[in-house]
């Protein structure tokens, strides 16, 4: 099954390859369109902070990591004083926990000081 | 209780609808996990709900906003919109409202009047019927949602290729494990699903930073007029059956019938002059066809255990993880889950039409809401959901990996959806093909010797050859069949 499928794939994939190179010139639509290059900084800053978080939130516990992440993605899209991004976070987090952990049973990790 | 989950369901379907970026898929696999604690029925009816509260929701973001909560609503839009901008919000949102609410009604009686027929007649299958049905039913889905057959095949391929990593269920062989212990039980639904669709949105808005334009004249007089009534019946009643039909099929589902639903309401109107104008009868179909749709998908999912299309694909796996398997005895093993389920569909249309009509005001509120506090909180969600379903971080990276796989996806319009079917249908698939080759010692004329796995294949087959007709006739001619349409 898996050797049939990547067969499968292999061929669909060349022969779009084919396809496309054959059509190229009636699709338009430039690489400027498919990847614009506004906010792309942000888009990449997302990433790597969410790849981070995945690494540090099991040792670090939901609230302790949480917040942090929350501050950075409140401030990403528009301009807003730290003050104001703290609260957001630190509240978000908080209403999280109780929903997920406390309302839900839900599981979260811990972390050093067990939340 | 089931009344309550079937309240959190449509409540949250409707909250999700409303609010674009964040579609029933993936608000199905959010709360996947909270429903672990439920009974089978609780969960099911709650996440249910969520799937037929958002077809209702769509329609709010559509009408006023322009912009659709979830696809199926794309085609409320065209007339919805230009009615509110005539003064005409609330009629558009009443006829909505009460025309789902008809539509539902009409899913659920059809859904009675089949269903059982079709599970006498599913117990002929054997595995090598079942094997062809689904085969069928990707096919189906491929050559209907995807603007080009040949990457939605592509994208069915793809998915799976992920559906084979994992044990071997047969020999027990662990494939594309690279040692990592946690993918011996194979990818989990939920993250790729959330990856998808939940992940890939959030990057694709934070990379445009979409804007959001309320429509601001206030929203009154939601009961339609009797003019407007009279203009709807035609259509409501069309539309609703047309979307059922549509919904049962394999690989078919609400977007689809509310595209179609739509066409023939323009074809058959003696205005058709007036639809895209704000035509009432534009907004009444295509609403009465996508919930109706939403009830019929239920039919193929309740008595064959194929899945008709994603959602569907999440009903079935937070069956499993329940313990139910469905198919053909689950009418007869779990007949409390059928008929509650069945039963709650009603409740829920009541519940919706109660919800939808004196609360669309604080819906409207809620589109208010910037989408950079949105965002935060569903990216929030999305990794609660993932973690809590193992407690496993690996999940929450293969969610992120899916995630940025759905927005490259996006990016070179490749859908989703296909790959999400075969990733859930692979396992399956591979399963009734193994066992039919063993049946048969090995010959794969066991697929084509028996009626209904012929007859299966053969429309697969043709579905396949159809978009190449054109192309064969005159060569160079697009394979993109829905591009000539």
């Amino acid at each position: 099954m898996p050797f049939l499928s990547g067969l499968t794939l292999g061929l669909l994939a060349l022969a779009d390859l084919i396809y496309g190179m054959a059509n190229r010139w009636k699709h338009e639509k430039a690489d400027r369109e498919i990847w614009p290059s506004i906010h792309r900084g942000k888009l990449f800053f997302t990433l790597v902070l969410l790849f981070f978080y995945t690494l540090l939130f099991n040792r670090l516990g939901f609230i302790i990591s949480t917040i942090p992440l929350l501050f950075f993605l409140f401030r990403l899209m528009e301009p807003r004083p730290w003050w104001a991004a703290l609260i957001a976070s630190v509240l978000t987090t908080g209403l999280f926990y109780l929903g997920f952990k406390v309302g839900l049973d839900s599981q979260l990790p811990p972390g050093p000081f067990g939340f | 209780m089931n009344l309550f989950y079937c309240f959190l369901g449509v409540l949250i379907g409707t909250l999700v609808g409303v609010l674009p970026g964040l579609g029933p898929v993936a608000a199905m696999s959010l709360l996947l996990p909270a429903t672990f604690h439920t009974s089978p029925v609780a969960s099911i009816i709650m996440l249910s709900g969520i799937y037929y509260g958002a077809m209702y929701g769509g329609s709010t973001t559509s009408i006023l906003v322009n912009i659709p909560g979830e696809a199926a609503s794309v085609m409320t839009c065209l007339d919805g919109y230009q009615m509110a901008r005539q003064g005409r919000a609330g009629p558009a949102l009443g006829i909505s409202a009460f025309g789902s609410f008809f539509a539902g009604t009409i899913g659920i009686v059809g859904m009675l009047l089949i269903s059982i027929p079709l599970v006498n007649f599913a117990l002929r299958f054997g595995p090598p019927e079942y094997f062809s049905l689904m085969v069928l039913g990707l096919m189906v889905l491929t050559f209907l949602t995807s603007a080009s057959m040949l990457r939605a095949l592509m994208m069915a391929a793809f998915g799976l290729i992920v559906g084979t990593i994992g044990l071997d269920n047969i020999s027990g062989l662990a494939r594309f494990t690279f040692n990592i212990p946690e993918l011996l039980d194979g990818v989990g639904l939920v993250p790729v699903v959330m990856g998808l669709f939940g992940i890939s949105e959030v990057m694709l808005n934070i990379e445009m930073k979409i804007r959001r334009e309320v429509f601001t004249t206030e929203v009154k007089g939601l009961l339609p007029t009797l003019a407007d009534w009279a203009k709807s019946v035609g259509p409501l009643l069309r539309g609703a059956v047309i979307g059922f039909f549509l919904g049962i099929l394999p690989g078919g589902g609400a977007v689809i019938a509310s595209f179609v639903s739509y066409a023939i309401e323009k074809r058959v109107s003696k205005h058709p002059e007036e639809f895209g104008k704000g035509a009432i009868e534009g907004v009444a179909a295509p609403e009465a066809a996508n919930n109706s749709a939403a009830q019929g998908a239920f039919i193929p999912l309740l008595t064959l255990g194929i899945p008709s299309n994603v959602v569907m694909a999440m009903l079935l796996g937070a069956l499993i993880i329940h313990g139910v398997t469905p198919g053909p005895l689950l009418l007869s093993q779990h007949p409390d889950l059928f008929w509650g389920v069945v039963a709650s569909m009603y409740v829920g249309n009541i519940m919706l039409l109660v919800l939808n009509l004196p609360l669309i005001g604080m819906w409207v509120q809620l589109l208010r809401v910037p989408y950079s506090i949105l965002f935060p909180l569903i990216i929030l969600f999305c990794l609660i959901g993932a973690y809590s379903i193992n407690n496993s971080s690996t999940d929450v990276l293969i969610m992120l990996v899916f995630g940025v796989i759905g927005y490259l996806m996006k990016k070179l319009s490749l859908e989703a959806a296909p790959m999400v079917l075969a990733f859930v249908l692979g396992p399956m698939m591979e399963t009734a093909l193994r066992q039919s080759l063993i049946k048969s010692r090995g010959s794969f004329s066991i697929f084509f010797t028996r009626p209904i796995s012929a007859a299966c294949l053969m429309l697969a087959i043709a579905l396949m050859i159809l978009p190449l007709l054109p192309w064969l006739r005159r060569p160079g001619a697009a394979l993109d069949h829905k591009d000539a349409a």
